[in-house]
């Protein structure tokens, strides 16, 4: 009897085990592993935000294959445009994915002109199509039939010089019709256009970071040495983005500068917001990483978030406009979702979409449970909606209770509620000693009101109690020495 | 017993000139007291590190360990005796080395008295108050170097000049003797290294 109980626990147990074996295997169908910084910048595994859904070829088009594609753009429409490079034409797909038109060249005056080598493209709201035509050195802007409205050539100005050469590479526009233009060899910041093609000057210089090892090398060498030197040159920008407000996004690939992304005013000044605990530059830590992340592009989602893509290590990493780090998906491979050679993202409603030269494709992601909460967190806290987003950030918290900006997220609105003494708990989870400070002052403020009373009556009876003991001794003491005395 | 233990050294941060003749001439010192005050300074150490208020801890909490909190200030103190000892000893220095070891241990007692209630008020602090904490950490540390300095001149019987070389010399001799130290033992690991690889190819060979 005790054998077959025995051994029917050993089966028991193998089943046990074999079920929970069974489990995990199933469980992540991301093939790149998902992590975020704490606050000790190291890098912790995270739940996925964004799993890869589908990848769409020329072929599930049914056209001929993409061939070097650089650009993709998703219209305020909702429609969905590629600009197929290799193949010089533009690709336009509805909201569904399903191929619309393509338009491959256009008509100027009375004669067919094609595009060479185009680099970058972007739809505006009124459908118009710009497209950096880079091997023809000119804009040209199409609109949504793909009619030629103007284009924009080489500008005309006192501020360059007679050799200059116009290569367009990426370019974004505003919401009054201003071109900003990623030119190549273009040091002097983005090259601004107004509606009609005109130059009108350059916005958001790079600085140039001053290396003094370098420096003081360069007052020890020779002329000869010198001119043969790398000269100090500013980098130019990567990419550009424009949000609703008319704030160009920009990235640039210096490798060493900790501000590769900016946020560029009217006036061309950054006015990137940095509170988080870090560098807002993709990768910070390089354990087994060839190096600092290199951002090639980048898509503000609306509601002050931005993602960014970083082609070192073909991640994407997504910011809230705070500059702090929400999440990371993306890797290098060749699976579905890892990239080759990825050089552009984009948002189409809740996905995104990033496009790979490597693989000719475009690769869909969409939000996973955590992604999409973090995403609805962020906009309400955003919008200051601050008591909504806390039942959101507490189910994140469930998802992943390492997310520090979960528990800030939580901390400030109890903080909003004036139930301060709870707020620091959710403050020092987060390590966010700004807020924990100011809840702190107020806990004790409220402390101090409260127990005022109490402490002066007892700070009060302790003086009179140490005032009386003093007098009964030295009271004593005299009758002690007048009894010596003799007097009693 | 209270004279010597508490009043003593009390006495002597607020009077180092005059206290630190008395323990020299008058053998006021006790070790006990110099000791003391080291195993109470290590303590203060941890102490700051794991209860110190969070807007001034800065310290990851996985990192915290107190065999390397010892480590710290108990090696860096016989260290520096030692090597004061050994300057002082080629540069006419009156002090013996129980001296140096009192005059040292006596030094860090404006540590541990600042320490002790920085740690409870910092818990107290908002975010604007720190820079007290920062200031009264400071003041310690300034307050040990200028004990540490009329202790060695005191001791060795030294002029102002004198002192300041002998403490950098200290500084420097204490570099070499780490460094000898290291070098010591990594020959000898490479002795037991050799001898244990002879070891080995003798019995693997047969």
């Amino acid at each position: 009897m005790a054998r077959t109980v025995k051994r029917w626990l050993v089966l028991l147990a193998a089943v046990s085990l074999l079920l929970v074996n069974a489990v995990p295997a199933a469980a992540s169908p991301a093939p790149y592993e998902s992590y975020n910084y704490n606050y000790w910048k190291e890098a912790v595994p995270s739940p996925d935000a964004y799993l890869p859904e589908r990848t769409i070829s020329g072929r599930d088009l049914g056209i001929s294959e993409f061939k070097d594609p650089g650009d993709v753009n998703v219209s305020p429409s909702g429609l969905i445009y590629i600009l197929d490079s290799g193949n010089s034409r533009v690709v336009v797909l509805d909201p569904g994915f399903k191929l619309l038109r393509v338009i491959d060249g256009f008509m100027m005056e009375g004669s067919k002109e094609s595009f060479n080598l185009p680099g970058g493209l972007f739809v505006d709201e009124e459908e118009r199509i710009y497209v950096a035509d880079t091997g023809n050195s000119r804009v040209v802007v199409l609109d949504g039939e793909g009619m030629l409205l103007h284009t924009i050539t080489k500008p005309e100005s006192d501020i360059l010089s007679t050799q200059f050469q116009f290569q367009p590479l990426k370019l974004t526009v505003d919401h009054v019709g201003r071109v900003y233009v990623v030119a190549q060899g273009v040091y002097e910041g983005i090259m601004q256009f107004d509606e009609s093609g005109t130059f009108i000057g350059y916005v958001g210089t790079n600085k140039v970071e001053r290396d003094y090892g370098e420096y003081i090398w360069r007052m020890l060498s020779t002329k000869a040495q010198r001119a043969q030197m790398v000269l100090f040159v500013p980098t130019e920008f990567s990419n550009a983005d424009i949000d609703p407000k008319g704030f160009v996004y920009a990235t640039n690939i210096d490798p060493g500068s900790n501000e590769p992304i900016k946020r560029l005013n009217p006036s061309g000044e950054d006015v990137l917001k940095r509170f988080g605990y870090y560098d807002v530059k993709g990768d910070i830590r390089f354990r087994n990483n060839p190096g600092p992340s290199k951002l090639i592009d980048v898509k503000v989602l609306g509601d002050g978030m931005y993602s960014v893509l970083d082609a070192t290590q073909n991640r994407v990493f997504t910011y809230d406009d705070e500059g702090h780090l929400l999440y990371i998906y993306g890797g290098k491979g060749n699976q579905v979702g890892t990239l080759k050679t990825p050089v552009a993202i984009e948002q189409s409603g809740e996905h995104h979409l990033v496009l790979d030269r490597g693989k000719n494709n475009l690769v869909v992601y969409e939000p996973t449970r955590f992604g999409s909460r973090v995403n609805e967190a962020v906009a309400l806290h955003y919008r200051g909606e601050d008591t909504e987003a806390v039942n959101i950030w507490r189910e994140v918290l469930k998802l992943n209770a390492n997310y520090d900006i979960a528990y800030i997220g939580i901390g400030k609105s109890l903080l909003m509620e004036k139930k301060n003494e709870e707020a620091l708990d959710y403050f020092e989870l987060g390590m966010d000693r700004k807020s924990y400070s100011v809840a702190f002052k107020r806990h004790r403020r409220e402390m101090m009101k409260e127990h005022f009373g109490t402490f002066l009556t007892v700070a009060i009876a302790l003086i009179v109690i140490l005032f009386l003991t003093r007098v009964a001794v030295k009271w004593r003491q005299r009758r002690q020495v007048d009894r010596e005395a003799g007097f009693h | 017993m209270k004279q010597d233990f508490i009043k003593f050294p009390l006495h002597l941060i607020f009077h180092p000139i005059a206290a630190f003749w008395d323990l020299k001439s008058d053998n006021r010192g006790r070790l006990l007291v110099a000791f003391a005050a080291l195993a109470l300074t290590i303590v203060m150490m941890i102490l700051q590190k794991q209860y110190a208020g969070f807007l001034v801890n800065y310290i990851d909490p996985r990192t915290i360990n107190s065999i390397i909190e010892i480590a710290t200030v108990a090696v860096p103190f016989f260290l520096w005796c030692t090597a004061n000892w050994a300057v002082t000893t080629l540069m006419e220095g009156e002090g013996k080395f129980r001296e140096i070891v009192l005059a040292t241990g006596y030094s860090l007692i404006p540590v541990i008295l600042i320490y002790a209630p920085m740690i409870v008020i910092s818990r107290f602090m908002v975010q604007e108050e720190t820079a007290f904490y920062y200031l009264f950490n400071s003041i310690a540390f300034f307050w040990f170097v200028l004990l540490l300095f009329i202790g060695t001149m005191t001791v060795h019987q030294y002029t102002v000049f004198k002192t300041i070389v002998t403490m950098v010399l200290t500084l420097i001799v204490m570099g070499i003797i780490v460094f000898l130290g290291a070098l010591v033992f990594s020959m000898l690991q490479q002795l037991y290294e050799f001898g244990y690889n002879i070891y080995r190819e003798l019995i693997f060979r047969t």
